[in-house]
C-alpha cells in the first residue's frame, strides 16, 4: 500500500508535483497516467525516497521507505531501464543488488529465468537493447520477492510477447495481495492490465477511479449508423445534446442517443438502416478528454491529418 | 526470446527473516561491484606492473655511489642500504597513486555516470552506509594491491641489489614502516578520490580535481612559494607534501603527518556524505 499526502515536489520555480493525495491499494493492478512532464516518474522517485518532497509525505507499506529494514523486500522498483553500470553483467549486477539484502543467488538465477535473460546474463549490461534493459529492471525490481511493485513504464521497448507477459506478471502479482503501481503511455494496454487509475495532470490529481468509472465518467458512448440516406436522417434526430457526425458518405456517429430510440426512431420515418451498433469509449478517450487542458508539452496540431486518414 | 510466469513469485511471508539490509551485505555487495568492472583489474595490474618495473630499472641502475654529492660540503653522500631499498621498492607506487586516485573517482562518478546509483539508493535509502561500504571496500583492496607491489618491488630488487653487496631485511623497521607508510597513503588517496567523486558526481571533473589537488597543487605553490613567504608555510600541509612526511619525516613527525593527510580525507568524505545526504539521487 502507498499512501501520499500534500506530496509536494519544487525544482526550483517549477512545481513537478502539486499536493497530491493519493492512496495505491494492495490487490490490485494501478495504472499512473498522465501527459509526459505530469509529475508521475517524480512521484515514483519520492515515493522510493530518491527525491525528497517539497512538502508533504508518503508512506509505503505503512512507513517512510527509509524506515524499512528490508527496503528491497518491501519495493520493487523499476524506474528507468539504465539504472545499472554499463560495464557489468546482468548477472553481477543482481547479484550486487541481492547482496546488500543477503538473498540468495538462488533468488538470482530464478528472477533471471523468470524475465528470460539467460542467455545474455553474462553479458555487460552496456551491449543490451532496449528491450532487454527493461527486462533486467524488472528482474532487479522482483529480487526482494516485494510487497509492493513501483514499474516506470515497464512494457516501454519490449517485444509483443513481453508485453504480454508484463501484463500477465503484474496481474499475478496483485492477485496475490501484493501492491501494483505501473505507469504506461499505452492506454490499449493500460485498460487491459489496470483495475483502477490514477490520473496526473500538471502535479495534480486529475482523476482516480476504477477503469469503469473513468471511462463512463470521462467519454460518452457513440452509436455508429450505416444508412443511404444521411441527410434525412440527420435532420430527423437533429435535436440539442446530440452531435451528429458524418464519418463515411453513408456512415454517421451519434452521440446523446442510445441505439433504442435511433433505431426505432428511423423505423417510424421508414429511412432503412444497414448498421446500427453502439461503439464503446475506450480508455484513451476518456484519458484525452481528462488531460486535454492538462497537457504540458503539446504536439503540433494534427487534427485534419486525422480526419483525412479516417 | 521467451519468458515465463512461473510461480516463483508465491511465498507465505512477504518479509523472510534474516535477510535485510546489513553492513556485511553492503561490504559484499561492493565487492561484488569492484570486481565485475574490467577497469578494477585494468587498474590494479598496472599499480603492481609499475611498481615491479620500476624498482627492477632502478635497481639496475642503482649504486652506493650513484647518490651524488653533497652541494655545499662536496662530500658524497651516501644513502644507508634500507634507505635504498626504500627508495627502489616505492618508486613506482607514484604512478600507482595516479591509478587509484582514478580509480577512486570513478569507482562513485561511474555510478552517477550509468544511473546505477539509483539502484544503490534504492536499496540502501539511509545512502551514507552505502558510501562507507564503498570505502572500506576500496581502502581494503587498494592497501592490499599496493602491499603486494611494494614487498614484491623489495623482492626483485634483493637479487639485483644483492649482486652490489646492497642488502637490506623486509622486517627491518626502517624498512618496512616506510613501505607501510606508502601503501597507507595509496590507499587513502583512493578513499580520498572517492569523496570527491562523490561530491562532484562527475568523472571528468572528479578526476581532474582529485589529480590537481594531489600533483598540480603542489607544484604551482612551490613556484608561488619563492614570491609569497606564507604559502611556503602552507606547503607542508598540502595532501601530497604531507603524504610524503609520513614516509620522509622533515618539517614535521610522521604521525603529524599522518593526521594532516587524514584531515583532508576526512574533509572529503565529510563533504561528500553531507551531500549525498541532502541532495536528490
Amino acid at each position: 500500500m502507498i499512501q501520499a499526502q500534500s506530496l509536494t515536489k519544487h525544482y526550483g520555480s517549477k512545481t513537478a508535483v502539486d499536493g497530491v493525495d493519493f492512496t495505491v491499494q494492495p490487490g490490485k493492478v494501478t495504472g499512473f497516467l498522465g501527459p509526459n512532464g505530469a509529475g508521475k516518474s517524480t512521484t515514483m522517485r519520492m515515493i522510493v525516497g530518491l527525491d525528497r518532497p517539497s512538502l508533504g509525505s508518503v508512506i509505503v507499506n505503512g512507513k517512510p521507505y527509509h524506515e524499512h529494514k528490508a527496503p528491497l523486500r518491501e519495493v520493487g522498483v523499476l524506474l528507468d531501464a539504465k539504472a545499472v553500470h554499463t560495464g557489468r553483467s546482468a548477472y553481477n549486477h543482481l547479484r550486487a543488488m541481492a547482496a546488500t539484502h543477503s538473498i540468495p543467488t538462488s533468488r538470482v538465477h530464478e528472477v533471471i529465468n523468470l524475465t528470460g535473460l539467460e542467455s545474455v546474463a553474462r553479458k555487460r549490461v552496456g551491449g543490451f537493447s532496449l528491450g532487454m534493459g527493461q527486462r533486467l529492471g524488472i528482474a532487479a525490481a522482483l529480487l526482494g520477492d516485494p510487497a509492493t511493485l513501483i514499474l516506470d513504464e515497464p512494457v516501454n521497448g519490449l517485444d509483443p510477447e513481453g508485453v504480454q507477459w508484463v501484463r500477465k506478471l503484474t496481474k499475478q502479482l496483485a492477485a496475490e495481495g501484493r501492491t501494483v503501481l505501473l505507469s504506461s503511455h499505452l492506454m490499449s494496454e493500460m485498460a487491459l492490465t489496470a483495475d483502477h487509475i490514477i490520473v496526473l495532470g500538471r502535479g495534480r490529481v486529475i482523476a482516480d477511479a476504477s477503469v469503469a468509472e473513468i471511462i463512463a465518467s470521462a467519454a460518452q458512448n457513440t452509436v455508429r449508423v450505416r444508412t443511404p440516406h444521411t441527410a434525412a436522417l440527420a435532420s430527423l434526430l437533429a435535436q440539442e445534446n446530440v452531435t451528429i457526425t458524418n464519418v463515411e458518405p453513408d456512415v454517421l456517429e451519434i452521440t446523446g442517443l442510445s441505439v433504442n430510440e435511433i433505431g426505432d426512431r428511423a423505423a417510424a420515418a421508414q429511412i432503412s438502416l444497414h448498421e446500427l451498433a453502439t461503439v464503446s469509449a475506450s480508455l484513451e478517450d476518456a484519458y484525452m478528454k481528462l488531460t486535454q487542458n492538462e497537457v504540458e508539452y503539446r504536439t503540433g496540431d494534427t487534427h485534419t491529418e486525422e480526419e483525412a486518414a479516417r | 526470446m521467451t519468458t515465463q510466469t512461473a510461480p516463483t513469485t508465491t511465498r507465505a511471508s512477504f518479509v523472510p527473516a534474516g535477510s535485510g539490509l546489513s553492513f556485511t551485505g553492503l561490504l559484499r555487495s561492493e565487492t561484488i561491484k569492484l570486481w565485475s568492472l574490467r577497469s578494477t583489474y585494468w587498474s590494479f595490474s598496472l599499480v603492481v606492473v609499475a611498481s615491479l618495473g620500476i624498482a627492477v630499472l632502478m635497481a639496475f641502475a642503482m649504486s652506493a655511489q650513484s647518490m651524488g654529492y653533497d652541494a655545499e660540503t662536496g662530500t658524497p653522500m651516501v644513502m644507508g642500504d634500507a634507505q635504498l631499498f626504500v627508495l627502489v621498492a616505492t618508486t613506482g607506487i607514484g604512478f600507482g597513486q595516479l591509478i587509484v586516485a582514478v580509480l577512486g573517482v570513478l569507482s562513485i562518478s561511474g555510478e552517477y555516470a550509468s544511473g546505477m546509483i539509483k539502484s544503490t539508493l534504492t536499496a540502501v535509502p539511509n545512502r551514507l552506509p552505502a558510501l562507507w561500504s564503498k570505502v572500506i571496500v576500496l581502502f581494503a583492496f587498494t592497501f592490499l594491491v599496493g602491499l603486494f607491489s611494494v614487498v614484491g618491488s623489495f623482492l626483485v630488487a634483493m637479487p639485483i641489489l644483492g649482486s652490489k653487496d646492497i642488502t637490506a631485511d623486509l622486517f627491518d623497521v626502517d624498512v618496512f614502516l616506510p613501505l607501510l607508510g606508502n601503501v597507507l597513503f595509496l590507499a587513502l588517496i583512493a578513499v580520498f578520490a572517492v569523496g570527491i567523486g562523490t561530491i562532484l558526481r562527475s568523472s571528468a571533473g572528479g578526476i581532474a580535481t582529485v589529480l590537481g589537488i594531489t600533483m598540480l597543487l603542489p607544484v604551482v605553490l612551490g613556484i608561488l612559494s619563492s614570491f609569497v613567504e606564507w604559502i611556503g608555510d602552507i606547503m607542508p600541509f598540502l595532501f601530497t607534501t604531507a603524504g610524503t612526511e609520513i614516509i620522509t619525516p622533515n618539517t614535521m613527525e610522521s604521525w603529524q603527518a599522518l593526521l594532516v593527510v587524514m584531515a583532508w580525507v576526512a574533509v572529503s568524505l565529510g563533504t561528500a556524505a553531507f551531500l549525498l545526504k541532502r541532495r536528490d539521487a
